[in-house]
């Protein structure tokens, strides 16, 4: 057989070779052809699933960029106008804040107008004022479902209505209802707030951005005070930046609609006597009427609401004082507001405390992209930055694990060296298992207690299992404190603010490479700079209802904020904590408390915060918590996502088209109002926050403008290279093939010649 | 035999390529047939069912355009990774049939590929992991940038967004995406 095989390949030298040829070219395309089978079968599956039914009613070519193909009722030029006219007056340490919102209606409909606001995340919301005319109609709180039957029922019913909800704790909507043609409606809503203390320096901010913001909650949701500490300018070296400030959420006001025409006013009594008074982002005018009191009045009268306002003061003293102590006596109790800023000076000519610090970074699949970049990046900082005498060690985590020293070591260059080629090896694949990693990272082997232990722990928070993670910190949290730093676009928020609330740390947000440098820097000054660890609260005498339940720790010049519900006012508070290497304590004699404002609020609003808390921790259910919460909303009169405040005018709608003329304005209009200039005519008072319905539309419109809110929210990448890579693939092969060929052709003809 | 090294390489890098594009759609038609089971299961048990142990998401929702017989299953999360096997949840939107504006994005070429399809008018419905139906409505669409979404996610209305790249058939990838948007009109049946 060999021989005769031989043989015939000898005689028909050219035979053979063309019998390889045609088995490689049909293996070759037997595979395209199935690899191309495959692919289209995938690539249209969608398409065969879907019948081939042509879109009549819309020809999404024909929608212009940037807008909505909304059908319309009205013409926008005839919206619903709004100014906004907010008037605070602080009284020591708290403020109170009344937002007047004047609805005016030019059009010759009677319209229903919704607006959505921010507000201060820590205000407690507690009266609404409907002005009609002359009459001043009284919001009461009611159950939010209760509130929302009451308004509707007042709009069917053709009578003015106001209500005031909680969307978001930092967001509000106010309905007004039956706005009859060139009527005005004013709403009032006023909030009771904590005034902020950073170092020597007391702030006030009111947000006046319209439109939902995405900013991250502040850190440790109970000492939010601090959080307008830093980035005025004056106090570049606080430990602890302006969260607000930072995040990249804030809007791009090159983006934004005009705003609403706002006029601002602040009755500033300090309760000491005032050295510099600033407001930082508006021209204004102040006014001394003695050297504690300060009246702040915008000096153009109104601005556009684009942007937050901020007030700063400091006392003329070169320290502010160190302890304030504030007292409430309302029903059968006393309430209790302490700021205690610990001492600080000394502080910072020490050397900073010898840290562990251990870090975790997230490597799972969802971190695949930029994401894992900004992790690793902000990482390789985070290591550039520790001192020969911090203890440090990585762990990373998809859904395996690894760590990388058996325990803490010091961070010199051979062990920083081998840790920085760790991270740079890491690549995004796998699962999140992050409760492990977690674990790991608490288990404190050293326990050296003259050692700070932090966790930077880096993710995006891509995990279901939220609530298991949250008992793991709550658990096994120790002394180590966790900061987390969310990384990518939109990392689980919920989950880095609760993880760093429980774990006593602070949670940053970088969503960009550019960013890391920024925050991580801002990170390390809270980690190399904890000025009061182990903080506790004891009364000597009273039985005290303390919020926060967990008190944090407090950086350089940041005081400590408490507030408390007393069945008596007797005995002393004692706070306890370390200050650096040394304890700490101070000892604050109740009697010697000052009168204050609205405590009780505060108190109310802060215990609402830890009640949600608790939900997340399951130490309350969820009935509970509901129960616990609509109890101090109902008690202390307070807006909140299960209690709203609805007001009702019982009296008969004036006649139609009698105009509300501008005399009739009631005289409680605050000082500093104007109206011809908060009424100017500034274009198109953006329809886009102002939803409108027309009352006599009977049922909801089913559509409405959407607000055209500045890049709240980014989509998502939602193309893939799939089409591309197919396309240049069956170039290729073609050309292969077509190559192939003309080589052959060439060979066979050269063989036959 | 040189002479076939270059054809041979070509159709080999060819192949790979033609390969990885084929992979890419396959991935995202076998993701949602484990998807659908796992989502099946999350309806049954009422717990997040993982799709495959080492996912890193999980199905929240199915959503069905019944005019055009198109259906897909919504994942948790708008990672890379996660939009590569179903339609995603944007963060920090609401659920379904919440108050709110929730909001699901997909690839135009894969589970996004009939929304060109979906005309105004048109019933969507939307199945919850809890096993809750809403039915919305189709009511207007438009074309915007990825960082100019005018997404109002404190809307007090029921509003669900469908979004997916623009245009539909383009194969680069670009800044502008297609919205959709549906308002609820009622609980499913």
């Amino acid at each position: 057989m060999d021989n005769y095989d031989t043989v015939d390949s000898h005689e028909h030298p050219w035979l053979g070779r063309l019998i390889k040829v045609g088995l490689f070219l049909l293996a070759q395309s037997i595979a395209v052809l199935l690899v191309s089978f495959v692919a289209l079968l995938v690539s249209f599956e969608t398409s065969w699933s879907a019948t081939t039914e042509q879109a009549s009613l819309l020809q999404p070519g024909d929608a212009k960029s940037g807008s909505l193909l909304l059908k319309q009722d009205g013409a926008y030029t005839e919206a619903i106008r709004l100014g906004i006219d907010v008037d605070i007056t602080v009284s020591g340490p708290t403020l109170r804040t009344r937002v007047t919102q004047a609805f005016r209606n030019p059009t010759r409909d009677w319209v229903e107008a919704t607006y959505v606001y921010p507000l201060a995340t820590d205000g407690a919301v507690d009266t609404l004022k409907m002005v009609v005319g002359d009459r001043v109609i009284v919001g009461d709180i009611k159950e939010r479902q209760q509130a929302r039957i009451i308004y509707e029922q007042a709009r069917r019913d053709g009578q003015k209505a106001a209500l005031t909800e909680q969307e978001r704790p930092n967001i509000f909507t106010n309905s007004v209802a039956n706005i009859g043609p060139g009527e005005t409606v004013l709403v009032q809503i006023e909030y009771q707030e904590p005034i902020h203390q950073s170092g020597n320096e007391y702030s006030l901010r009111v947000p006046l951005v319209v439109g939902p913001r995405y900013n991250p909650a502040p850190i440790v949701q109970s000492v939010d005070f601090r959080k307008d500490g830093s980035g005025w300018g004056a106090t570049a070296s606080d430990p602890v930046p302006d969260r607000d400030r930072i995040s990249p959420e804030v809007a791009d006001p090159a983006r934004s609609a005009p705003l609403n025409p706002t006029s601002i006013t602040v009755h500033l009594n300090s309760g000491f006597a005032l050295g510099e008074v600033k407001s930082h982002h508006h021209n204004v005018k102040i006014e001394s009427p003695d050297n504690r009191t300060r009246v702040v009045t915008l000096a153009d009268g109104t601005v556009p609401a684009d942007r937050d306002f901020e007030l700063t003061w400091k006392p003329v003293a070169e320290k502010a004082p160190s302890v304030g102590l504030f007292r409430e006596h309302v029903g059968d109790a006393d309430y209790l507001l302490a700021f205690v800023t610990p001492p600080a000076a000394e502080q910072a000519t020490q050397k900073p405390l010898p840290r562990e610090v251990v870090f975790v970074i997230d490597n799972s699949g969802s971190m695949g992209g930029t994401s894992i970049e900004q992790a690793k990046a902000s990482l390789l900082y985070a290591l550039g930055r520790l001192q020969p005498n911090d203890r440090f060690n990585v762990i990373r985590f998809d859904d395996t694990m690894d760590v990388l020293f058996p325990t803490s070591l010091p961070a010199d260059a051979a062990h920083v060296g081998e840790a920085t080629s760790f991270v740079r090896a890491l690549q995004a694949r796998g699962g999140t298992e992050m409760v492990p990693a977690m674990r790991a990272a608490l288990t404190d082997k050293i326990n050296d207690t003259n050692m700070v232990r932090q966790i930077v722990f880096l993710t995006d928070g891509a995990i279901g299992n939220e609530q298991q993670l949250f008992e793991t910190i709550t658990a096994m949290r120790g002394r180590s404190r966790i900061f987390m730093v969310g990384i990518g676009s939109a990392p689980n928020t919920y989950l880095m603010t609760r993880a760093s609330e429980l774990g006593r740390g602070a949670f940053t947000h970088i969503g960009s490479v550019e960013q890391v440098e920024e925050r991580m820097r801002g990170l390390f000054a809270k980690l190399e700079n904890p000025a009061v660890t182990g903080l506790s609260a004891k009364f000597s005498e009273a039985k005290a209802d303390v919020t926060p339940a967990i008190i944090p720790d407090v950086y350089r010049g940041e005081p400590l904020v408490l507030a408390a519900k007393l069945d008596k006012l007797a005995g002393s508070l004692e706070i306890k904590g370390r200050v650096g290497d040394r304890p700490w304590s101070v000892t604050l004699p109740l009697q010697n408390a000052a009168e204050g404002k609205g405590l009780s609020k505060l108190w109310a609003r802060r215990k609402i915060g830890d009640a949600e808390v608790a939900r997340t921790l399951r130490e309350m259910a969820p009935e509970d918590t509901d129960k616990t919460i609509l109890a101090l909303a109902l008690d202390h009169q307070i807006v909140t996502r299960l209690t709203s405040l609805v007001a009702v005018d019982k009296t008969p709608n004036r006649p139609d088209g009698e105009p509300l003329k501008l005399s009739e304005l009631p005289i409680n209009l605050p000082a500093g109002w104007d109206f011809a200039k908060v009424f100017g005519e500034r274009p198109q008072l953006t329809p886009t926050q102002l939803r409108e319905r027309r009352a006599d539309a009977g049922q909801p419109a089913t559509r409405r403008p959407a607000p055209v809110t500045p890049d709240a929210i980014r989509l998502p990448k939602t193309a893939t290279s799939a089409e591309v890579k197919m396309i240049a693939g069956l170039i290729m092969i073609v050309l292969a093939l077509i190559l192939f060929v003309f080589n052959r052709r060439r060979t066979l003809l050269t063989d036959a010649a | 035999m040189p002479r076939l090294i270059s054809p041979l390489v070509l159709a080999l890098v060819g192949t790979i390529l033609f390969g990885d594009g084929a992979y890419i759609h396959a991935k995202a038609w076998l993701a949602q047939v484990l998807l659908e089971r796992a989502f099946d299961r999350s309806i049954e048990t009422g717990q997040v069912v993982k799709p495959w142990s080492w996912a890193d998401t999980w199905p929240v929702a199915r959503i069905e355009v019944k005019r055009i017989g198109a259906s897909a299953i919504v994942l948790e999360g708008t990672s890379g990774q996660a939009l590569a096997f179903g339609p995603g949840h944007l963060d920090r939107t609401a659920d379904a049939g919440e108050r709110g504006v929730a909001v699901y994005a997909a690839h135009r070429d894969t589970h996004f590929r009939f929304l060109r399809n979906v005309a105004i008018g048109d019933v969507i419905d939307v199945t919850r992991s809890d096993g809750k139906r809403f039915r919305y409505r189709a009511d207007s669409s438009a074309i915007v940038r990825f960082d100019a979404s005018g997404i109002d996610p404190a809307t007090g209305d029921f509003e669900l967004m469908l979004t997916t790249c623009w245009p539909f058939d383009a194969i680069t990838p670009g800044p502008e995406r297609y919205l959709l948007h549906a308002t609820l009109i009622g609980d499913g049946e």
